[in-house]
């Protein structure tokens, strides 16, 4: 059952308002350690879904364009060739997985990576002792030296098969990891609905029909990554014609 | 003094150290691959704040697994009894006929202090597992009772008194197993990476 | 005793290797508890998921909140709740960093040192409130003054009911108040709860200064909205136009936004109305009905090309000023009832806000998008008549006029819970300066040090929201009656006694004997809850129905609330406002501070992670990225691009922003490409320096430099109309943002990120 899923995400930046709900979703359910200050400066900040914001034109014509980035989950994923201890690779379910106890933190993938969406552990993590009490007990905590990103939420996806397919016997679909509280973090989080998780291969669930759309492209496609993330296109009925495509 | 009988105490001495570093790394490969030799304790069965003999229970009161390990078979952890549950039982055994370790866990109990148990079972660090589905295949796809399936990872907890880890526990030993079964679940997948580790 | 050198040396290797394996191993890995007593629903290793309520912002979401061995861990929306649908805020998510945060206030203290020095002594409760009850036990009782945050639901009964009962007086504080906007609510849309609009099914949506989508009023309700606004199955995606003074995250979700001159606002939108109504684009019986009888000539001097230059709106898209405003004017008017005008936040923030806002909601008059689907949806009066009592917020006016009363006296006794007014009032009131004195007592419910509660002289920790009980009547409600349930998901860690303010009010009562009615007869606050619910669970409809009372108290809880989505309002449509007699309360709005070179406007806003300052405690706000400069833990100036290259300001620069107060404050420059050139704009919630870790010392506080402008009607503070000199200090140093930790995308044509399409 399990290798008849693709789990992918579709993301729909007309909806974006670039609020970072998700962002703080994702802090909070992954263990990721607080940014601080420090690590602005020096450029060591994580955030495992991010919201980039583009500028367009110039005063007073000025736009700023939210778009939600996290890993593309790609089928050809260039920071998988790279690893030297295949600390990340791609299993049947459309994750791209990084495997936190091979990795040797060589940082090849995150430099090979055309979305910048992995980030490198250069200090252990740190929390007041209070503040444990919140971690979550089903994400390991990456020391230093070890290099993470998105997973998907993979333990939430576990839970949901070991409590939907396992001990109820019923086939996963969107509408049960809904119910259940098992959408990534980000996704619920999400107040326009921005974000759409689900099957792909599953012709019924919402991120099937959705990445139908016309308005569907993906990230650097020539590249020829094949993200398992599907974006829809920013809507501007002032665009002079279809400028980018 | 000659330069042999300079060499010799240095050669002594080289032999030693290589025979001190090849012991050290015996005794680490060993530890990598299984488990480490007994010496400083390891492989014995830990001191626990109350002697609990697992034999007395499970042999002779005939009590199950999941009686006190409650939630083996609904969750990730299997959980050990609250104090309040040695009680249902030891309400009435106790007193000048029961062992005198029965009087600790009611002193527990009325003083309201939790019992910090030592862990035997020891995993790896980075994997997270969870006993319900294992004792889910063993018992719907293999057919084991509670009992024979819990001892198919911890041992004869029925002999035991003391509760010791049999079995290495480490990735080796998890992978062999996921390995050999992997044609009877329904879950194909259970090599992946993404199985335990996230 | 002689130590040998071998002695020495084992001595030596075995505290090292002991030191090895203490550092690697936490003790704690090599336990497995038994704890004493197990609650059923408590069970190692598998989570359960409980429905309560946000209070961290005045939007009270409804969430589920995910607990794992007595320890919170995730804070999500509640799918089922009808007003945040499941979606949630940055601000809720940090709710569980309140709950653990390591500077926490334990237990009860007492003043030891001087006011403000930060010096108290821990004491037990039963000491604590036998003082308290002490300094509530006296004869001048009117001289006892309670604030808390704009209350609603029971918690608003009980306070009112306690204050009225006890003979002392309440206030309810919220820094820069939306009262302008409360005003028109009652005034303009004749209601007495606020308003909901049906973004979700509106075509044309028109806003003035409302940061809708960020922080103003119910962003997360209004973004469950918005999202269908944009791509809703079965509609045509709506056009959303934003006129703002600044660049707000809102403004930058317009298809069009239209830069104005701080507090032109109204003026504009009686220019829209003369467009409407001149060119007949709206029924002629609504035309006649709105000017008086006079017709299409009435808005005559608002013509477009008659007050077009005096707006400050700058070219947009090859069009000038009054063509932008015809055309605006005419898309409002041709989607009839399914255009929404809303306004407020710095458009309510001037001498003149009244006014702007009479004339920005008067549109929706005119196109009769007032009460209709896809326009203004009213809300009907909660339930049961005991949640109906509200506290609305003080204004500015009224807080000066509180520091002369402590002044001379006739306050005497004050007690604090939620609010942090010495932090959140205008530097000029100097409530801090009122509350130094040995005559006046002060009570703080804060489970945190902030600038308020280091005045106190005794401290009450109350409990955290996800630790206490409430209700909540939501302000806006989804447009049909709702009310929240608030319940403790966890227990306080071991160490911690929180209190809840409202059993210590509750015991109070009883220990004074001043009162035997309900709900000042509950002995705790569940019991009030309790006792309303039973109300509700009379009333036999809506989504909660049950036999018995226990079995509907354990519905709501686990729903997290009682909604009947057929209990809408029935009040008939409020009258149409006459747009002739707002034409002639028409003014330009009064700017305190010179207008000389170097001189800009200063409009503040509130970040949408600390929001008024209520969240700089929390280090996950902190480090939330402000969504357009991406800038954190820090207060900043956002300046345009191409003026701050003239002056010779480089981003990272420190320059002094005087106030025309002659207060000033100094934070680091922004190159901001958007803000228009005669702006600035500065995050409010900065500036704490009580110690609390992660916000001492950082930044500074916005509203000191205001000076202490007011709406001329309503006495509220109009935080939006000052212009400030800037100078650099000719320091500079790195600014902590997020934008350039990773690499930006080459804005490459065919590799754009954000792909554009016209629909």
């Amino acid at each position: 059952m399990a290798n008849e899923h693709k789990w992918g995400m579709v993301v729909d930046i007309d909806r974006c308002t670039g609020c970072q709900a998700c962002v703080v979703a994702c802090q909070a359910e992954n263990n990721i350690p607080i940014n601080e200050e420090k690590d602005f400066l020096s450029r060591r900040a994580k955030q495992w879904i991010r919201i980039d914001r583009v500028w367009e034109g110039e005063w007073p014509n000025v736009k700023a364009r939210f778009i939600p980035i996290l890993c593309q989950h790609c089928e050809n994923a260039p920071c998988e060739p790279v690893c030297p201890v295949y600390a990340t690779y791609h299993n049947n379910e459309g994750l791209n997985v990084q495997v936190y106890n091979r990795c040797v933190g060589t940082r090849y993938c995150a430099n090979n990576c055309p979305y910048q969406v992995r980030f490198f552990n250069f200090f252990d993590p740190e929390w007041p002792s209070s503040l444990w009490n919140q971690l979550n007990p089903d994400v390991t905590v990456r020391s230093r030296g070890i290099m993470e990103k998105c997973t998907f939420c993979v333990q939430r996806i576990r839970r949901a098969e070991r409590t939907i397919e396992g001990q109820r016997g019923e086939e996963l679909s969107d509408q049960k990891l809904k119910e259940g509280n098992f959408m990534p973090a980000c996704v619920t989080a999400c107040p326009t609905d921005t974000l759409i998780f689900g099957d792909m291969k599953d012709p019924n669930s919402e991120v099937s029909r959705r990445s139908e759309d016309p308005r569907h492209y993906k990230l650097l496609d020539k590249l020829g990554t094949d993200p398992n993330v599907v974006y829809l296109k920013k809507v501007d009925p002032h665009v002079v014609e279809e400028a980018h495509d | 003094m000659s330069l042999k009988m300079k060499l010799i105490p240095l050669a002594l001495g080289g032999l030693l150290t290589t025979a001190v570093l090849v012991l050290v790394a015996i005794f680490v490969l060993r530890a990598w691959w299984n488990t480490p030799f007994e010496v400083f304790g390891f492989g014995e069965a830990p001191e626990q704040p109350i002697a609990f003999p697992h034999n007395q229970h499970v042999q002779i009161d005939g009590i199950s697994c999941a009686f006190c390990h409650r939630n083996v078979t609904e969750g990730d952890a299997a959980t050990i009894l609250p104090v309040e549950g040695c009680l249902f039982c030891h309400a009435t055994i106790q007193g000048d006929q029961a062992p005198p370790e029965v009087a600790k866990v009611v002193a527990y109990f009325n003083e309201n202090r939790p019992i910090d148990w030592k862990k035997v079972h020891r995993l790896p660090d980075h994997v997270q597992f969870a006993h319900e589905p294992h004792i889910r295949f063993l018992t719907q796809v293999q057919g084991l009772s509670i009992e024979q399936s819990c001892s198919t990872c911890h041992g004869n907890v029925r002999e035991m008194v003391e509760v010791e880890q049999v079995r290495s526990l480490k990735m080796g030993d998890c992978v062999d197993c996921h390995r050999n079964n992997q044609v009877f679940t329904e879950n194909k997948d259970i090599t992946d990476c993404t199985t335990c580790h996230y | 005793m002689r130590v040998s050198r071998r002695d020495f040396l084992r001595l030596a290797s075995f505290s090292t290797l002991g030191a090895v394996a203490c550092n690697v191993f936490d003790e704690r890995e090599f336990i497995a508890q038994s704890p004493v007593r197990l609650p059923e629903d408590l069970v190692t290793g598998r989570d359960n998921w409980y429905a309560t309520l946000c209070r961290h912002c005045p939007e009270t979401e409804g969430l589920v909140v995910r607990v794992m061995e007595g320890r919170a861990k995730k804070v999500q929306g509640n799918p089922l709740y009808p007003t945040n649908l499941g979606g949630h805020s940055v601000r809720c998510e940090a709710g569980l960093q309140a709950l653990y945060h390591p500077d926490r206030i334990a237990g009860p203290l007492t003043r030891e040192g001087p006011r403000g020095s930060g010096l108290y002594r821990s004491i037990g409760w039963d000491e604590a409130l036998d003082n308290l009850r002490g300094q509530l036990d006296r004869s001048d009782r009117s001289a006892v003054l309670t604030v808390t945050e704009p209350l609603r639901g029971s918690l608003a009964h009980l306070v009112s009911s306690f204050t009225s009962a006890y003979g002392g007086r309440h206030m309810a504080f919220q820094p820069m108040e939306e009262a302008t906007y409360a005003r028109v609510v009652r005034d303009v849309l004749g209601q007495e709860t606020m308003p909901t609009f049906d973004i979700k099914n509106t075509q044309f949506l028109l806003s003035f200064g409302a940061d809708f989508l960020s922080t103003w009023t119910a962003p997360v309700q209004f973004s469950k909205g918005y999202g269908e606004f944009r791509q809703g199955q079965g509609r045509e995606r709506g056009t959303f136009v934003q006129v703002d003074s600044r660049f707000s995250m809102t403004a930058a979700n317009a298809d069009d936004w239209i830069p104005i001159e701080p507090g032109m606002e109204g003026k504009l939108a009686l220019s829209i109305a003369q467009v409407i109504i001149s060119e007949e684009l709206v029924n002629e019986a609504v035309i006649r009905a709105m000017t008086g009888g006079q017709g299409a000539s009435a808005l005559d001097a608002f013509a477009p090309n008659r007050i077009a230059q005096q707006l400050g709106i700058p070219p947009l898209r090859g069009r000038g000023p009054a063509e932008v405003i015809v055309e605006l004017a005419r898309d409002f008017a041709r989607h009839g009832s399914h255009s929404l005008a809303i306004g407020g936040g710095s458009a309510a923030a001037h001498t003149n806000g009244l006014f702007n806002l009479s004339a920005i909601y008067a549109l929706n008059f005119l196109v009769g998008s007032v009460g209709t689907e896809g326009g203004i949806k009213f809300n009907p009066p909660p339930p049961i008549s005991e949640l109906a009592t509200t506290l609305p917020p003080a204004t500015t006016a009224e807080w000066r006029r509180l520091k002369g009363e402590i002044d001379n006296g006739s306050i005497k006794l004050l007690l604090f819970r939620g609010v942090n007014p010495v932090h959140g009032l205008p530097a000029d009131i100097d409530l801090r300066d009122a509350l130094d004195s040995d005559d006046v007592f002060t009570v703080s419910f804060s489970s945190f040090h902030n600038e308020t509660t280091e005045m106190a002289d005794l401290i009450l920790p109350d409990r955290a929201f996800l630790e206490d009980w409430g209700d909540d009547i939501p302000q806006p409600g989804p447009g049909f009656e709702i009310v929240g349930m608030q319940q403790p998901v966890v227990n306080p860690l071991p160490g911690m006694s929180p209190l809840s303010f409202a059993d210590i009010l509750l015991r109070m009562a009883h220990e004074l004997n001043i009162d035997s009615a309900a709900p000042l007869d509950k002995v705790t606050f569940q019991d009030v809850l309790k006792d309303h619910a039973r109300k509700l669970h009379q009333l036999d409809r809506g989504s909660v129905r049950e036999a018995t009372f226990e079995a509907f108290w354990n519905r709501l809880l686990q729903q997290g609330g009682w909604w009947d989505e057929g209990a809408v309002a029935t009040a008939s449509l409020p009258p149409s406002p006459n747009l002739v007699d707002i034409a002639n309360q028409a003014q330009d709005p009064r700017i305190t501070g010179s207008r000389d070179p170097n001189t800009f406007y200063l409009v503040p806003f509130q970040s949408i992670s600390l929001t008024d300052g209520r969240g700089a405690h929390l280090p996950w706000l902190q480090s939330t990225n402000d969504p357009i400069t991406t800038v954190t833990w820090t207060t900043w100036v956002e300046i345009n691009t191409a003026v701050a290259e003239v002056i010779g300001l480089k981003e990272g620069d420190f320059v002094k922003v005087e106030g025309p107060n002659g207060k000033s404050l100094t934070a680091q420059i922004y190159h901001h490409p958007a803000v228009p050139p005669e702006v600035i704009s500065i995050p409010v919630g900065q500036g704490h320096t009580s110690d609390i870790r992660y916000s001492k010392d950082r930044g500074q506080n916005t509203l000191s430099i205001l000076g202490l402008p007011l709406d001329e009607e309503t006495q509220a503070l109009a935080w939006a109309s000052t212009r400030v000199r800037i100078t650099k200090t000719g320091e500079r140093e790195p600014i902590p943002k997020f934008e350039g930790i990773v690499p930006a995308f080459r804005p490459n044509e065919e590799d754009a990120i954000v792909k554009v399409t016209r629909g």
